[in-house]
């Protein structure tokens, strides 16, 4: 009777989405993240060690709780969050609505955070401060890399092109082989590296040091540099190869309170 | 009155535009009332806007939401971002208050004090660990914010040109004094050429061990010689210590 692995006791399938959620479950911070802007690059000084530290200045900007997206409706875990604002006029209707349904006010960007469970999902409306992130913890800043548009082999991928002299003709940057001839079929093997275009994607980086917070002006310092020009976005977030910061999971989530009332009083 | 010539005018076509005005002036010659020449094919299609018409109200009206329900929408929160534009000059603000209280350090570098450090001046830097240094200043490196500037001195040990940056915030210096001002201004922000043999004014140390006597003044000058003589950094540090 057992000839298709089917019942009720049979242990979940590897590939299937549930294990897939399962495995990734132990890794997913437990709390939300925050959007800030990148304002860019200084140093700080430590006075007593005299240790100079290259760091990023981030700003938060408005950055609210949008909405969530629960285990049974939508297959995850997840706090949407928005930060900075739009003009009404600007906005399609059914992103209008969107926000209307959460009566939340309207977010010039939107990102999602995943979390491992309901108790990392932060009321419909609150707002998150720089707070959020402790002095000493670490982070994982995710960007936008800068477009570098189509490049060279040599800068996308850092070869070393060819000699400038001994008879080397107008070829110093190009990438010259691209893979043995009979040996390995003769013929390009998928992933060969070459030109192209270069920068404009999603990059993460992880365990970065937060170095000072600043609730009032919005302010997170955090040790080195993190993807993106300036004024960017960048979505920051608990490190995950960082043992969990030890703090309530009310802290630096503050719930606005005057939200629905607003929107009562504007309908 | 039966005009032959359409209304348009052809544009690409010169000779035939110049035919059909030449038609049309002949044609309104006929009319005694001819005193405002008005030429068929000149006169706009539309009539002219309306004053106080202004396209983007026109387009937003267009966009018309009449018979839709009404979406509220909720007024944003007061941005903290406004309240803080440059966080960047927040922090080394906060951080120059920590390194710098008393402000000494920003005044002599202040681009706005007629008194500040120039080029070609003699500087002492005072270290928390370790002698002080002195040499003429080459080049004062103003980059980013004030956090990130520093100084450059030049001077000689031992017969050899010696190079050093200082960042002006960096806790390891204690203090910095200007030794010697150069008799003129420097015509140049970087004094590179004072690395060439001609223009290198050599080692400092004298005019630096002299400065210091003064400071010190009487009985101390001689212990201050023996010090140098000596060439111990622990009497060194004893002198700063009383300074």
């Amino acid at each position: 009777m057992d000839r298709f692995n089917n019942g009720p006791d049979l242990p979940v399938l590897g590939s299937s989405k549930k294990a897939a959620f399962e495995r990734r479950e132990p890794m997913l911070p437990h709390r939300t993240g925050a959007l800030v802007i990148k304002k860019g690059m200084t140093a700080m000084y430590d006075p007593v060690t005299a240790k100079r530290t290259p760091c990023t200045v981030l700003q938060l900007d408005r950055c609210q709780v949008i909405s969530h997206k629960r285990r049974e409706i939508h297959g995850y875990w997840a706090v949407q969050v928005g930060c900075g604002t739009k003009e009404a006029r600007n906005v399609t209707r059914p992103e209008r609505g969107h926000y209307a349904a959460q009566g939340v006010p309207l977010k010039r960007h939107l990102a999602e955070f995943r979390v491992k469970n309901a108790d990392g999902l932060p009321e419909v409306g609150s707002v998150i401060t720089a707070d959020l992130f402790q002095e000493g913890q670490y982070i994982d800043a995710r960007g936008i890399t800068r477009g570098m548009g189509f490049a060279g082999g040599m800068k996308r991928w850092g070869w070393g092109g060819q000699p400038a002299s001994h008879g080397t003709s107008l070829t110093h940057r190009a990438m010259g082989s691209a893979g043995a001839s009979q040996g390995s079929g003769s013929r390009v093997h998928p992933g060969k590296h070459m030109p192209g275009r270069m920068g404009g994607e999603g990059h993460t980086v992880q365990c970065l040091k937060v170095l000072k917070v600043d609730k009032e002006n919005g302010i997170v310092v955090v040790n080195g540099a993190v993807p993106g020009p300036k004024k960017s976005i960048v979505k920051i977030q608990d490190a995950i190869k960082k043992p969990w910061p030890e703090v309530g999971l009310t802290i630096g989530v503050s719930t606005m309170g005057s939200t629905s009332e607003a929107l009562e009083a504007r309908v | 009155m039966s005009l032959v010539a359409s209304p348009l005018r052809p544009l690409s076509y010169l000779k035939q535009a110049v035919r059909q005005c030449r038609n049309e002036r002949e044609q309104c010659r006929r009319y005694a009332t001819a005193a405002a020449v008005q030429y068929p094919s000149l006169q706009t299609r539309y009539p002219p806007p309306s004053p106080g018409f202004r396209p983007s109200q026109a387009i937003k009206q267009n966009r018309s939401e009449e018979g839709m329900k009404r979406i509220p929408v909720v007024p944003p929160p007061r941005s903290t971002a406004k309240a803080c534009p440059d966080p960047i000059a927040t922090l080394t603000q906060s951080q120059i208050a920590v390194l710098d209280p008393s402000g000494a350090r920003t005044r002599l570098f202040s681009p706005a004090n007629p008194d500040r450090l120039q080029p070609g001046d003699i500087l002492l830097v005072r270290l928390r660990t370790g002698d002080p240094v002195s040499g003429v200043v080459l080049a004062i490196r103003r980059r980013h914010q004030p956090i990130d500037w520093a100084v450059l001195l030049r001077n000689q040990l031992t017969r050899v040109g010696v190079e050093m940056w200082f960042k002006i915030y960096s806790p390891n210096v204690e203090g910095m004094e200007i030794v010697q001002r150069k008799e003129r201004r420097a015509r140049r922000a970087k004094l590179y050429y004072m690395r060439k043999p001609r223009h290198d004014v050599g080692s400092v140390e004298g005019l630096v061990r002299q400065y210091m006597r003064q400071r010190m003044g009487g009985p101390m000058a001689s212990r201050d010689a023996k010090g140098r003589d000596g060439n111990s950094g622990s009497k060194k540090n004893n002198k700063r210590g009383r300074n």
